[in-house]
This record gives structure tokens, C-alpha cells and sequence, in this order.
């Protein structure tokens, strides 16, 4: 009766397992693992699959809310196929699951019956984008006046960090207007998703996850800056691509709407 | 001087709290948020799970808000302290921040586990009550309660499987967590139905056999019945009113135990929030109404000498 000994290791290693099998195999779970569960009037099959359903039923619902353009565009339904073959490759790796998801986007490039949707993952890249900017950290925002107080001379060697709420999301196709298309009331007409790609900071705005499109000078920017660039080097990196860029008007605007962090004096 | 930036904490902590005995009150899920706010219910205190409220933005917008209120409790449902490896630090420190600036008067999570590898699967998971689960079990308990600087409650899970192997029952294994890691018992009534039911065990025995002075707090929420093979297998959704039978489980166990902070949890299908409140006023009465017949326990020998007939202590006042 060796079915009655088995480590704690051991069995939370076979459960969980079964648990991201194909849901077939709860219909006749591995012998050891069978032979050290107690059945009574409920087949153990029953039992089993009442986990089975918590978990991937709870997380599938938790992936309906994280992408509400993606059901919009592909149906609850097809969604739901997704979401699961996804979890059971990807399970979340702890107990905060407010960020679940991450990896989707590329998970939908590979999933055969989404390759005719070329959107789709980078639509799933913007969801994601505004779920992490909803749940990001408070931390306080640059002010105009805090910049003031610096001397002239530092500001090259100044190095302005993005928000935690902050990210930069580009792509091929207009990821807000399709947004808009998918999340009105009633959706009639059409959408042309060619008319051109956006290049966007996704943010947090009044507690929610809020997105503004950019030109490429100020994206470009946000990049260098975001990669932890000095302020002076940033500059003079987007000024080699766009000679035109406005330093003094992209400042005024970000301040504006607090993306970067705030500064703290370090003597 | 350099300048660099580093995150400000933006938070400000709230005073110590307790609460009195007789409280009764709601798990907060985000869809109650405002109304919480913008309603006198007559709610004795509120419980969030933590792990909810890592992140900053709304969530902690409202927590912050409500905490104004209401005293809190932290339910955690993502430490996984059953599991075979130790208790994740980094959700420990997550868990922690939050107990220094909300100020719980409980903290809690399961006699459960769910991470095993790199996997996290997001459910409350049985363990075989053996003494090795109780040991590792308790090793995590204790490091929790190390880092927390505190006493932890520890909740009886819901089970819908049970194991050959196993070397007590649920009821004496709660004690035994118990007393050798100094944690209480949160007591969920509805848990002790379902996984009596489930595993033809007698619920009114398990409370018996529970020790009052572990107790800290109790749980109420509702279950559904699912068809299975020629039996039916009760399941925990905390989707529906709290049945009759459990209800009636609660008055034994407050008339064995004594009284202590009670809640109704109520996390799918969630109805409006006077539906909910309507749950605790149920709890309210029952608890009055023992009080009045006199068959509540001394628990903790904290039983103030008054109660007003809404419950709620008139030695806390």
C-alpha cells in the first residue's frame, strides 16, 4: 500500500501537475496519486475537477476583465479558448495576481487560430499596458517648481525616471481608435485598421488606465529617458533623428501630465 | 549636491485598532467601494484580502478611504503556508507594508497551500494532515508571524478531497497549529459544513473539538450543491446567502466558544451591498438574541457586562 506514504513534495508536485494537464486527465489521475486520495460516494474525478475549475474558471475570468478590447474583437468564446490554453502554459507564479497576463500578447502571435487578427497581440500589449498602469505604485510626480530650484548648470546630468504608472507602447495599427471602436455603446460602421500605426504612453489618470498618442520626437524621448539617459544626452539623441524636436514645449506637456518621478535631494 | 530620484512613500499610517467582540462584519470587494463609503450600514468592520492592494491607484485610493471608517482585518488568501517550500519573502514584506500603515486588529491567511515549483495556482489547496504538513505548515506560520511582528489568525480551508494518508483529523490538526506556533483559529463555519459533508465527517464534532481560546475570529458565507456520481458534493463559492443549517452551526459554536468578530464573505455574484448587510444584521440577531438567553460562552473572559441590542459592546464604547 504505498499509495498511503507520500512526501509533501511529492504530492503538491503530482497535483499540481494534473491540475495544468489536459482536463482529460482528471477523468483518471495517475495511480499513485489515485491510490493516496480518499474517495467515499464522490468518484474522485468529481472531486479533482472542483480545484480544476476554480483555477483555470477563476483565472480565465480574471483574463475577460484584463482584456475587454480583446473580447470585444474576437467574442467571449473564442477569448475563453485562449485564455485557457494560456494559463495552462503559463500559470501565475504568485500569490498578487493583479498583473496576470503578462506573456499574452506573445502568446497570441503563436496561437495558430489568431494569426488571421495581425492586431490582436499588440492590442493585447495595450491592455496589458493600461492593467499594470492601474495598479502601478503610487509614487509622487515631478513639479515645474521642484525643477526650478535646480541650477541651470545640472540639468544636462539630470536624469528623469518615468513613473511606475508610466509605459510606452507602439504599433502598426491605431491601438486607441480601435479601442474606442471596440468599447463604445454600439459599434456601426467600420474601422479602417489601416490607416496607420500610433506610438502612445499608456498612464494612469484619475485611477484609471489612460492612454495619449505621441509624435515620434517625444516618444523617442520617453524612451532614452526611460532607458535611464541623462536629460542633456537624451536630448541631443533626438535632435540627430528630429531636428525639429521642441525640448521646451515636451517638457511643459509631461509635466503637465506627470510622468516623471519626483526628484529627492541627496546630499 | 546630486540629485537622484527615490520613491516617497506617500502613505500615512493609521492608529492601532481593536474591535469588541460582538462586531460583525463584510469582505469589501471593489464593486462596493463607493457605496461602503457614501452609506451608514451599521457595519462593525470590514475585511480585504491583501493581496489585492500590492499595487497602488484605486484599490489603495479606497482602502485608505474606508479605513477612515471602518477597522480592517487582512485576509490574505496568497502566502500558501501549507507548501512544501518556505513562505515567499517578497510576499511577506508586500503583506507587511500594508499591516504597518492599515493597522489591522487581524491578520490572516489558510491551513492551506498553493505554490508548488514556479507555479502559483490560485485556489486554497487541501493538505494530508499529517505531521510533516503540520510541521512545514507551522515553520511557515512562524516566519510569518516573525516578519509581521504579530500573532496570526489561521482559517480552516474548504475540502472537496481528503487523503488515505492521513495521520489526524482537520479539527485536531487546527489545534495543533495552534499551540505549537502561538497562531489563533479563524473559524469558517461554512468551511467545517462543506468538508463534513464532503468527507462524512460531523460538523457540530468538529467545533466541539476546535479549543475556545485559539478562536479569534469566525467566517460565514454561502455554498452551492453539485451534482456528483450518485452523491453530491457541497462547494464553497461564497456566491449565495448563508444556508440555514450553517447558520445554525455559528449558534453552536458561538454557545461553545464564545463570541468573537464575525464575518459574511460574499466574493462571486456579488449582490448589493444592503443584501450583504442584510447578512450581518442575521448575524446580529443571533448573537443577541444568545446573549439575551444567556448561552454565550466566556471567550478570552472578555464578554463585556452590556450589550446594546444592536450588538455591539457597550464596554467598547
Amino acid at each position: 500500500m504505498t499509495g498511503l506514504v507520500m512526501q509533501l513534495n511529492e504530492f503538491q508536485e503530482r497535483f499540481k501537475n494534473l491540475m495544468l494537464d489536459d482536463p482529460k486527465a482528471l477523468d483518471d489521475p495517475p495511480g499513485d496519486l489515485a491510490a493516496f486520495c480518499a474517495e467515499g460516494d464522490i468518484p474522485l474525478p468529481k472531486r479533482l475537477s472542483v480545484y480544476r475549475n476554480n483555477i483555470v474558471g477563476s483565472l480565465t475570468d480574471l483574463m475577460v476583465a484584463t482584456f475587454p478590447v480583446t473580447d470585444k474583437l474576437v467574442g467571449r468564446g473564442f477569448l475563453e479558448l485562449m485564455a485557457r490554453s494560456f494559463i495552462l502554459k503559463n500559470p501565475p507564479e504568485q500569490g498578487c495576481l493583479s498583473l496576470y497576463g503578462e506573456g499574452f500578447a506573445e502568446f497570441v502571435e503563436g496561437f495558430e487560430l489568431a494569426k488571421s487578427l495581425p492586431y490582436l497581440p499588440d492590442v493585447a500589449r495595450f491592455e496589458l499596458a493600461l492593467n499594470k498602469a492601474y495598479y502601478a505604485a503610487d509614487d509622487a510626480a515631478l513639479r515645474a517648481e521642484n525643477l526650478a530650484e535646480l541650477p541651470p548648470e545640472e540639468l544636462g546630468d539630470l536624469k528623469l525616471a518615468l513613473r511606475d504608472n508610466v509605459h510606452l507602447v507602439r504599433s502598426r495599427y491605431p491601438l486607441t481608435a480601435i479601442r474606442d471602436f471596440c468599447m463604445a455603446e454600439v459599434q456601426d460602421g467600420t474601422l479602417n485598421i489601416g490607416q496607420g500605426g500610433e506610438m502612445l504612453m499608456v498612464y494612469r489618470s484619475n485611477l484609471e488606465g489612460a492612454s495619449v498618442i505621441l509624435q515620434a520626437d517625444e516618444y523617442l524621448m520617453l524612451e532614452h529617458l526611460g532607458q535611464g539617459e541623462a536629460l542633456g544626452a537624451a536630448v541631443e539623441s533626438v535632435l540627430n533623428e528630429h531636428e525639429s524636436f521642441d525640448f521646451q514645449g515636451f517638457l511643459q506637456k509631461h509635466l503637465s501630465l506627470e510622468t516623471f518621478k519626483a526628484l529627492a535631494a541627496n546630499a | 549636491m546630486r540629485l537622484m530620484v527615490k520613491p516617497i512613500n506617500q502613505y500615512e499610517s493609521f492608529p492601532p485598532a481593536s474591535i469588541p467582540d460582538e462586531s460583525v462584519g463584510i469582505g469589501l470587494r471593489a464593486p462596493h467601494y463607493q457605496e461602503v463609503l457614501e452609506t451608514d450600514l451599521n457595519l462593525g468592520w470590514i475585511e480585504v484580502h491583501p493581496e489585492n492592494y500590492f499595487g497602488g491607484g484605486a484599490h489603495r485610493h479606497f482602502l485608505s478611504e474606508v479605513r477612515k471608517t471602518y477597522n480592517l482585518s487582512l485576509h490574505a488568501v496568497g502566502l500558501s503556508l501549507g507548501s512544501d517550500a518556505p513562505v515567499s519573502e517578497e510576499h511577506l514584506r508586500r503583506f507587511k507594508e500594508l499591516i504597518d500603515i492599515y493597522q489591522p486588529f487581524n491578520v490572516s491567511d489558510h491551513a492551506s497551500w498553493s505554490a508548488s515549483g514556479n507555479a502559483h495556482l490560485n485556489d486554497l489547496l487541501p493538505l494530508p494532515y499529517t505531521q510533516e504538513s503540520l510541521d512545514k505548515l507551522a515553520r511557515n506560520v512562524e516566519r510569518a508571524q516573525e516578519v509581521f511582528g504579530r500573532k496570526m489568525l489561521i482559517e480552516n480551508p474548504s475540502t472537496y478531497l481528503a487523503f488515505k494518508g492521513n495521520e489526524m483529523h482537520e479539527d485536531a490538526f487546527m489545534n495543533r497549529l495552534a499551540e505549537m506556533t502561538g497562531c489563533g483559529i479563524l473559524l469558517d463555519l461554512n468551511n467545517i459544513y462543506v468538508q463534513a459533508h464532503n468527507h462524512g465527517y460531523d460538523a457540530w464534532a468538529y467545533v466541539e473539538t476546535i479549543e475556545p481560546r485559539h478562536v479569534g475570529e469566525m467566517h460565514l458565507a454561502g455554498h452551492i450543491e453539485q451534482d456528483a456520481g450518485d452523491g453530491v458534493i457541497l462547494v464553497d463559492t461564497h456566491s449565495r446567502p448563508v444556508k440555514g443549517d450553517v447558520w445554525d452551526l455559528y449558534a453552536h459554536a458561538v454557545g461553545k466558544i464564545g463570541v468573537v468578530p464575525t464575518l459574511i464573505e460574499w466574493d462571486n455574484d456579488i449582490p448589493d451591498l444592503a443584501t450583504l448587510a442584510g447578512e450581518a444584521e442575521k448575524a446580529r440577531k443571533i448573537l443577541s438574541s444568545l446573549r439575551k438567553q444567556g448561552s454565550y460562552a466566556s471567550h478570552h473572559n472578555q464578554i463585556p457586562d452590556q450589550v446594546r441590542d444592536d450588538g455591539v459592546s457597550n464596554a467598547a464604547k
